[in-house]
């Protein structure tokens, strides 16, 4: 008994830890949001006040409109994305040929040099093609650090995936939907959600990649949130950042059963 | 089960994004107030008349880049004066909110280097000083078109103030928006009486050791700190007026950093460092660290009350020999492509009712840029009443203690200076 | 269709993508950084952008900062990557549950990451107020300074808490792949606790810590907005000072920033493939010693 105390007890030190430190953070986002003249030295707010919260669902706040522009960029880079990474992915993870290490080192070449430095070299061509200040040239840009991951991810679950059973489908007489839909899907599906999941967040996440080729006109919840970060307003700041992070922690939800217990999706980013 | 969440999710987030997406509905027919351009003046470039304006202008949107910090000031703007131009002109006014001034200055230049010379994604800025300064000498800017705006009769261009910014002359190039004054802001629960003078300030500091500071320049307000402290050392901002002068500047300024590093020792943390921005000296004044605040708005404080950021006795004042004030602008970029719209929208913000809506304290509080003396009686009662926030001075008080603005090169002669004889001496 | 062409074909929508809009940038970047803009009407070549920023002290200050950020960030991270993976993976009660909370805050994005930071850290910030509470500090200036600071301790607090869980899920992934059975077989051939790590479950996770390293390393070396919010005006993390030269007023202020682009590009490529080569090389020298 005392040995397996003594074995538990470390970890369980650590797994406190592991909980407090990821959700500390959100503890003043959540009090700041609904505060209302919270002062040092108060540790909690000396009135509670919805008036962030009125200000962000108002019609003014244009907070409405910031989430449109958010999910639309996001989801039209996630299915772009891996409409393209999806065959890349294949390539890499199924096949051997000539020049793979170039093409693997060019494809993760935008996860190791910042994509902000390719972006403004780029801008002035966005500039005189008309790319700039609308949704097209920001999912463009986008792409530049989503489809490394999507391809790395993909390429991961293709490397353990046996296509001898898309063969026996054809040679029953599967069409290539019908292969692509009850054979290659199914086996793919968890590191498509895990991809799909990443390419969400990454996106989601972009503020300067869409304040420089967005022009400022693109306003996404991360673009109206900085506004706010710079001006001091805590309230709205916290309010604004909870409406920012709501969505993702729902497509987290919904794929998080994917992305543990599940080797082949994210062991990609282990064989870099 | 987990397929049918996952269609739940997506569906979700279409329908988010189909409500937010919705084009604005526009009416096909308005009908166009009656509306005279200021007489005497020639019509702006690339249009017959004022009417030729209003009917350009239905159906055009104006992106409006500003300053986007402030949840009074974008609600004005994307509320009331959205609100208005689209109802009576057609006109669908589209706020573009900007971190920092410089970004659409850059943006302009980044498309007239880019050769976009006639399809610009700015139509309208708001604007002043050092970034007016930029876009005129780059010839970013079109014009002139102001003094014909019809609103502009309210104007008085002889004031010297209006019709120069920061010592450069507007010549239609810029439409007023509203003033600004400089206003020193205390707690009044912690001290009955503040200093008045700069004098006495600089005593009190000295007095108080670790409960001053100011933010560090090129902040725009810690800036405009210094400024004061300048015009008080070189003995009247009479000195420093003018055209820039390097001499002269090198002969004046060293009183001021003697003034600036005497009180050094005594400022918070005992000026090793100072804030970086006038945000973060906010914060410092909210939570009681320093026992001053200062803001170029002087109904901020009033408002920060209202947000609950400021205790409810906060207080501002102004200097005996007076603070500095300015006038803020709208501009259009020569390169837009919505140039009557943009022009109808500066015309309607230099409207008294939409300089009396702005200067209500709960829509925004900004000091009204028109000359009562040209407006009707019923407009002029009007401004009068406008109830003022528990922190802001009356419109007289503020009036009679206006100092002006130097020209921006000293600004940024004085911005660049302070880092090396003050910053790190 | 031919199986040697096959790939390739596979690969052209993304290597399209990648080599147009990334490649492109990339070269657009360094043309724009010697004055090069022939679109423009500018042929001239010239090395004065570089070295204008090569004098700067600014620009060596902020390169310093920056790596120091970036290897403080990534080293800590990786070590606390490594100690969570281990203890999250066997089941235990609750497993699920804190393995939930550990995935977190990977959907997070750095910016609200970095305002919770702020807010938590700042001197008169939620733990301040704690602090204060606690009788440790009276006033906010006695709070240590952590947000705002010169060695960005704010800035690689945000970076552990949003990397750490990104590096746990890939080790975590990777001890998953592996299995029990080498360490088993250890532990019969009477491996202590101690041995089994050092000698079987650390040599397999090198490989995948080496890569999370990397991607954290040029993450951290090259993200703006944590430094935006969290860190000191001057000296700025350097791919601040390139975007604030790049919007800068004065437009020849553009190659300055390009040359910065440039130089963190490269900076980051060799010091990556220095990296990569020394993991590559020790490994190949522990498997000489087998």
């Amino acid at each position: 008994m005392t040995r397996i105390k003594q074995t538990l007890q470390p970890r369980t030190l650590i797994l406190a830890a592991i909980v407090v430190g990821v959700l500390l953070p959100f503890v003043p986002l959540l009090l700041w949001s609904v505060s209302f003249r919270w002062l040092y030295p108060s540790v909690l707010p000396e009135s509670l006040s919805l008036r962030a919260w009125q200000y962000v669902f108002s019609p003014r706040a244009e907070v409405l409109s910031a989430l449109g522009y958010s999910t639309l960029v996001a989801l039209l880079v996630t299915a772009l994305s891996i409409l393209i990474g999806l065959p890349a992915g294949r390539a890499l993870g199924l096949y051997k040929f000539r020049g793979k290490t170039a093409v693997r080192f060019l494809i993760l070449a935008p996860t190791i040099v910042p994509t902000l430095a390719a972006a403004m070299g780029i801008h002035v061509l966005f500039i005189r093609y008309g790319l700039v200040d609308n949704v097209l040239g920001v999912v463009l840009v986008h792409l530049i650090p989503v489809l490394p991951y999507v391809v790395l991810i993909l390429s991961g679950v293709f490397a353990n995936y046996n296509p001898d059973f898309e063969a026996q489908a054809q040679t029953l007489g599967a069409s290539a939907w019908q292969r692509f839909r009850h054979v290659t899907l199914p086996t793919i599906f968890p590191a498509l959600m895990v991809a799909g999941l990443f390419a969400f967040i990454i996106s989601w996440s972009q503020y300067i990649l869409t304040l420089l080729i967005g022009g400022g006109q693109v306003v996404t919840l991360p673009v109206l949130l900085f506004s706010f970060v710079s001006s001091g307003d805590n309230a709205i700041t916290a309010a604004l950042s909870l409406v920012f992070i709501a969505p993702a922690l729902l497509f987290l939800l919904a794929t998080a059963r994917y992305l543990s217990g599940n080797q082949a999706s994210l062991g990609g980013f282990g064989k870099l | 089960m987990k397929k049918r969440n996952l269609i739940l999710l997506w569906l979700t987030a279409v329908l988010i994004l189909l409500a937010a997406c919705q084009p604005t509905e526009q009416e096909d027919t308005i009908n166009l107030p009656a509306e005279s351009p200021a007489p005497g003046v020639e019509p702006p470039p690339g249009f017959a008349d004022w009417d030729a304006v209003l009917q350009a202008a239905q159906g055009q949107t104006v992106n409006f880049y500003m300053w986007g910090g402030s949840d009074l000031i974008n609600g004005w703007v994307t509320g009331y004066v959205a609100d208005a131009v689209q109802e009576r002109y057609g006109v669908t006014l589209n706020m573009v909110p900007v971190a920092d001034g410089p970004e659409y200055v850059n943006k302009v230049l980044g498309e007239q280097q880019a050769g976009r010379d006639e399809d610009g994604s700015v139509d309208l800025v708001w604007v002043n000083g050092e970034n007016y300064r930029t876009m005129r000498q780059a010839e970013l800017l079109y014009g002139p078109f102001s003094e014909y705006l019809p609103n502009s009769i309210y104007v008085n261009w002889n004031d010297p103030s209006v019709a120069n910014d920061f010592g450069l002359s507007v010549d239609g190039y810029e439409a007023p928006y509203g003033k600004a004054q400089f206003v020193m802001i205390y707690d009044s629960a912690k001290i009955e009486n503040p200093p008045t003078t700069v004098d006495e300030l600089l005593a009190w500091i000295q007095a108080n050791p670790g409960l001053f500071t100011y933010p560090a320049p090129p902040d725009f307000t810690g800036s405009a700190f210094v400024r004061h402290i300048c015009y008080h050392a070189v003995g009247g901002y009479e000195n420093l007026l003018g055209e820039f002068d390097q001499a002269l500047f090198d002969a004046q300024l060293p009183a001021c950093w003697d003034v600036l590093n005497q009180i050094e020792p005594f400022l918070w943390r005992e000026g090793q460092t100072y804030p970086e921005s006038h945000t973060r000296h906010q914060e410092l004044f909210a939570n009681g660290e320093v026992y001053f605040d200062m803001a170029y708005n002087p109904a901020e404080a009033s408002s920060l009350v209202e947000n609950g950021r400021y205790p409810e006795t906060t207080r501002t004042f102004v200097f005996d020999e007076g603070t500095i004030a300015n006038t803020h602008y709208v501009a259009i970029p020569y390169n837009s492509p919505n140039k009557a719209a943009a022009m109808v929208v500066a015309n309607f913000l230099l409207s008294p009712e939409a300089q009396l809506s702005k200067a209500q304290p709960e829509n925004w509080g900004d000091l009204p840029v028109l000359d009562p003396a040209l407006l009707g009686a019923e407009d002029q009662a009007a401004f009068n009443a406008i109830p003022r926030g528990v922190a802001t001075l009356s419109t007289e008080e503020l009036a009679a203690n206006r100092l002006p603005e130097l020209q921006a090169p000293w600004l940024t002669a004085i911005e660049q200076a302070w880092e090396t004889a003050v910053l790190q001496p | 269709m031919p199986t040697r062409l096959r790939p390739y074909l596979l690969l052209a929508p993304t290597l399209a993508v990648i080599l147009l809009l990334f490649g492109g940038g990339v070269l657009l970047a360094l043309m724009q950084s010697v004055g090069y803009l022939p679109f423009l009407g500018r042929t001239e070549i010239t090395l004065d952008a570089y070295r204008a920023i090569l004098q700067q002290a600014a620009f060596s200050q902020s390169f310093f900062l920056t790596l120091w950020v970036a290897l403080a960030s990534t080293a800590v991270s990786t070590l606390l990557a490594l100690v969570c993976a281990l203890a999250l993976r066997r089941p235990f009660r609750g497993h699920r549950l804190i393995t939930f909370i550990f995935q977190l805050n990977i959907p997070i994005p750095h910016l609200v990451g970095a305002v919770g930071i702020l807010f938590l850290f700042s001197q008169s910030g939620f733990l301040a107020r704690l602090a204060n509470l606690a009788g440790l500090i009276s006033q906010p200036a006695d709070f240590p300074a952590i947000v705002f600071d010169p060695w960005a301790i704010g800035i690689i607090l945000e970076y552990v808490w949003k990397t750490t869980c990104f590096t746990g899920l890939i080790l975590l992934a990777t001890l998953q792949g592996v299995g029990n059975d080498l360490e088993t077989a250890a532990q019969n051939l009477g491996a202590n606790r101690w041995q089994r790590f050092r000698y079987v479950t650390l040599p397999l996770l090198t490989p995948s810590m080496v890569s999370a390293s990397v991607l954290v390393f040029a993450f951290t070396f090259g993200a703006f907005e944590v430094p935006l919010v969290l860190g000191q005006r001057f000296p700025s993390m350097l791919p601040v000072l390139a975007y604030r030269s790049y919007v800068d007023i004065d437009l020849n202020a553009r190659p300055e920033a390009m040359a910065m682009n440039v130089i963190i590009t490269l900076l980051i490529g060799v010091l990556i493939f220095l990296s990569t080569c020394a993991s590559r090389t020790k490994r190949c020298a522990v498997n000489g010693e087998r």
